[in-house]
């Protein structure tokens, strides 16, 4: 196998549709929708669902290529990638069941591949920051909103199931947040580009001010500013995201 | 004559080898099964594979946090010759999209259950007052490996969905034996039958291994008039009726959209089904494959409601494939 693989390479069952994520956003738009599922109604929910199911897939596919296209990284960082592969594994069939629960299906919505094409970056530093601790630290804010929808319309499976999810997001940033250190410790320009990367796409998915601080009343993506502490970001680091925010153009 | 309860059959210095042997094993098995993830498109072996990853991970830090307590540095491997990586090489080289079953059949037909018979001999022949520390290990192993054998060899008869599918894929795992018998197995030296036991499907000892198995869908929620237009749509492709296929196409859409089928005439297609159905806000985003004598296209149509009638605003040829390729 290449190391790494063509991101073109990603193997999916005729019922996944995929299409470019700006694309996807552009037809919304075209047709007076909000770029991105906006929680709204339960037909919104749904389709913010399959969008995480589709990204703990690609979570699980990325982990998985990163235990295979880096045998010379140090051990206990193969051992937490491939934790990390079981981990979403679980999310991956959790959120099927709940994609049911909300009367969806598999392949309902398209099939945006941008966690991917993060996960083939060529350097571990570099995904650890974009995967881990960019799109998990996303998938922090995504849950912690979901978990309050899901008590305010008053469904526990929902609530309960992603709130497990969450603590296992948790972990993963964390992990990123180590690794991240780890593997640049002696080397600043590695350090550089890798944040840098993780700049890129929280810069990008603060979802043309979707994304912002707030009470989950008021914003529709909050930033999940204690979830994102347990998971090692700095205070310093969550200040810089929140006024990443507030300068983001509107999409 | 009973044996001495103290007496053994390994040094400590062969068993450190001999772990060494098992920790390379372990170490790329997992590492291939990581790195399959992505090409395979089957959900639930997709599941199996991500779920079996972390545990064989695990084999192999049990055994590399062993060898220091047997005089060796910690978390090596060491194949134990090279026929035994060759035959690892060849069970890594089936990457293909239509090779799930072979991919499939080497780690959980062939690789795991040499790997549980060579456990199991290791168990029975360590001595129990002094090899605890490796019997514990042997023993979580080889109840993790039966399982893993019997829900592999569930997933992978589900994918088995046809005769050729069947003849190729045992065709594989005869080779992967010859191999593998030619190597001498993990440890390079041969005890017992090689190939591995029979292991019993136990289906609520596997339940953890396994997510559901894909079923076909039995009946797409399409919208009766987009139906009768996506069907209509199939039979101008099939019958090649250029006029009606550009009058499918939204005005703006036409030249694209016939440069996009352009390579698609040139083939007979016989036969179309429904794979997929998806929505973005009203449009509708239909998956249809296309079979005929040379091959199969899938190609992705959005269609939005315009005017009372349905159109084809946007098509993409997503895959192509030549006849033999999916058999
Ligand atoms: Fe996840
Ligand atoms: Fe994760």
């Amino acid at each position: 196998m290449d190391r790494p693989i063509a991101y073109d390479k990603l193997a999916r069952e005729d019922r996944f549709i995929r299409m470019r994520a700006r694309r996807v956003s552009e037809i919304r738009l075209e047709q007076g929708l909000s770029p991105f599922p906006d929680l709204s109604n339960q037909e919104s929910i749904k389709e913010r669902v399959h969008g995480i199911l589709v990204g703990e897939l690609q979570a699980m596919e990325g982990a998985g290529r990163t235990v295979y296209d880096f045998p010379e990284a140090p051990w206990e960082f193969t051992m937490d990638m491939a934790r990390q592969v079981w981990d979403e594994s679980r999310h991956v069939e959790i959120y099927v069941r709940l994609l049911e629960h909300l009367g969806g299906y598999v392949g309902e919505f398209p099939e945006t591949t941008i966690l991917w094409r993060c996960a083939c970056a060529e350097d571990a530093a570099a995904r650890v920051a974009g995967v881990n601790r960019g799109l998990e630290g996303l998938a922090c804010d995504v849950f912690n909103q979901l978990i309050h929808i899901a008590r305010k319309i008053g469904d526990p499976i929902l609530e309960q199931a992603v709130d497990f999810v969450l603590a296992d997001e948790i972990t993963h940033v964390r992990m990123g947040s180590r690794w991240l250190n780890e593997l640049t410790k002696d080397d600043p320009e590695r350090r550089r580009k890798a944040v840098e990367f993780q700049e890129a796409i929280d810069e990008r998915f603060n979802l043309g001010g979707i994304r912002r601080e707030g009470d989950h009343e008021e914003v529709p993506i909050s930033i999940a500013t204690e979830a994102r502490k347990l998971a090692g970001f700095t205070d310093e680091e969550i200040a810089r995201l929140i006024k990443a925010t507030q300068r983001s153009p509107v999409y | 004559m009973v044996a001495h309860p103290l007496a053994g059959h390994l040094s400590v210095e062969e068993s450190a080898e001999l772990i060494r042997q098992y920790r390379y094993a372990e170490e790329r098995m997992m590492r291939v099964m990581g790195g399959w993830i992505a090409l395979t498109p089957e959900l639930s072996a997709k599941l199996l594979l991500g779920r079996h990853v972390w545990d064989c991970a695990q084999h192999a830090d049990l055994w590399g946090k062993r060898l220091p307590e047997l005089r060796a540095p910690a978390h090596v491997s060491a194949p134990a010759s090279e026929a035994f990586v060759r035959l690892m090489d060849l069970l890594e080289s089936q990457e293909g999209f239509h090779q799930t079953p072979e991919r499939l059949a080497g780690i959980y037909e062939v690789l795991k259950p040499h790997l549980l018979a060579a456990y199991q001999d290791h168990l029975a022949h360590t001595n129990p007052v002094y090899e605890p520390p490796t019997r514990r290990i042997l023993e979580r192993i080889v109840e993790e490996e039966r399982r893993h054998i019997a829900a592999g060899r569930v997933v992978l008869s589900h994918l088995i969905t046809t005769p050729a599918v069947e003849a190729r894929t045992g065709e594989w795992r005869r080779r992967l034996e010859g191999l593998l018998l030619e190597s001498g197995g993990v440890s390079g030296k041969p005890t017992g039958d090689l190939r591995g036991p029979d292991v019993p499907v136990d289906p609520t000892a596997i339940a953890q291994d396994l997510a559901r198995l894909e079923r076909p869908v039995g009946r797409w929620p399409v919208p009766a008039e987009l139906e009768a237009s996506v069907e209509a749509h199939a039979l101008h492709l099939k019958r090649r009726d250029l006029q009606a296929l550009e009058d499918d196409f939204a005005p703006a859409y036409r030249q694209a959209g016939m440069a996009t089928y352009a390579p698609l005439l040139a083939f007979e297609l016989a036969t179309h089904r429904i794979v997929g159905l998806g929505k973005l806000g009203g449009h509708r985003l239909v998956k249809l494959r296309l079979e005929g004598p040379a091959g199969t296209a899938v190609v992705q149509l959005r269609w939005a409601e315009t005017d009372g009638r349905w159109r084809v605003l946007e098509a993409e040829v997503v895959r192509t494939e030549a006849a033999a390729a999916s058999s």
